[in-house]
């Protein structure tokens, strides 16, 4: 009995302290209700973009194209060579052929992508893409090792998506 | 075709490196010359005895023939 008329005077005390704080219910995500999302565009010798903010960002991911905005579920992918297309803030769109590498997306709406290589699409000759392709084909195709003729493929794989990057 | 090159026995890190040769391959004269001296490198070895640095053995450059 003693104990419970203890408890009773504690919440009396309590609960106009209680009233004061008219915080209201606090929801995840709710409060950065920002619809930016910051990228980090990252090789190992630049860094194209520093936590810098962004409408949406298209990434090869292994799996798929996937588009990221903000308040993206937090998720590791791995990307293969291909183009990442961020709509920056205002609408301009800029994209990057990337070899692939990882694209990280934290809590908080950020987003790391970091690649080996990453450059825009004017900085690419349209011809040294076909002569290499056409090197490749024929390694790829020719009577070479299996480890050779395996990795004549990826680069044909490469070169094949970026020369359909130049074209589109 | 997702991991065609995985099932070829290709790690993803042999990826990355075939497609970035790939890629700087392709590039206009000025991006490919800096691109490629970036990935120059030189490695060379030596054996510290006693506070005295053994001869320098050369184990090769990445630069390509």
């Amino acid at each position: 009995m003693q104990s419970f008329r203890l408890l009773r005077t504690a919440a009396l005390r309590a609960k106009p302290l209680s009233s004061t704080i008219r915080t209201p219910m606090r929801r995840g995500y709710a409060e950065a209700a920002s619809d930016k999302i910051k990228l980090s565009l990252t090789l190992p010798h630049q860094a194209i973009y520093k936590a810098t903010d962004v409408v949406q960002v298209n990434i090869p991911a292994e799996s798929g194209v996937m588009g990221v905005l903000a308040n993206h579920v937090p998720s590791i992918e791995q990307l293969k060579a291909g183009v990442v297309d961020i709509i920056e803030e205002g609408g301009a769109s800029k994209q990057y052929f990337v070899s692939g590498g990882f694209a990280v997306v934290q809590p908080g709406s950020k987003l790391s992508i970091n690649a080996v290589e990453a450059y825009t699409l004017d900085e690419f000759n349209v011809e040294s893409v076909r002569a290499q392709l056409a090197e490749a084909n024929k390694i790829a195709t020719g009577s070479g090792s299996e480890q050779d003729i395996a990795e004549a493929k990826v680069e044909v794989e490469v070169l094949e998506t970026l020369q359909a990057a130049l074209k589109g | 075709m997702a991991f065609a090159w995985k099932a070829a026995g290709v790690s993803y890190n042999k990826y990355l490196s075939i497609a970035a040769q790939a890629i700087r391959k392709s590039l206009k004269e000025q991006a490919r010359a800096t691109a490629e001296r970036r990935s120059q490198m030189e490695l060379k070895v030596s054996r510290w005895e006693n506070g005295k640095q053994g001869e320098a053995k050369y184990l090769g450059t990445t630069q390509q023939a």
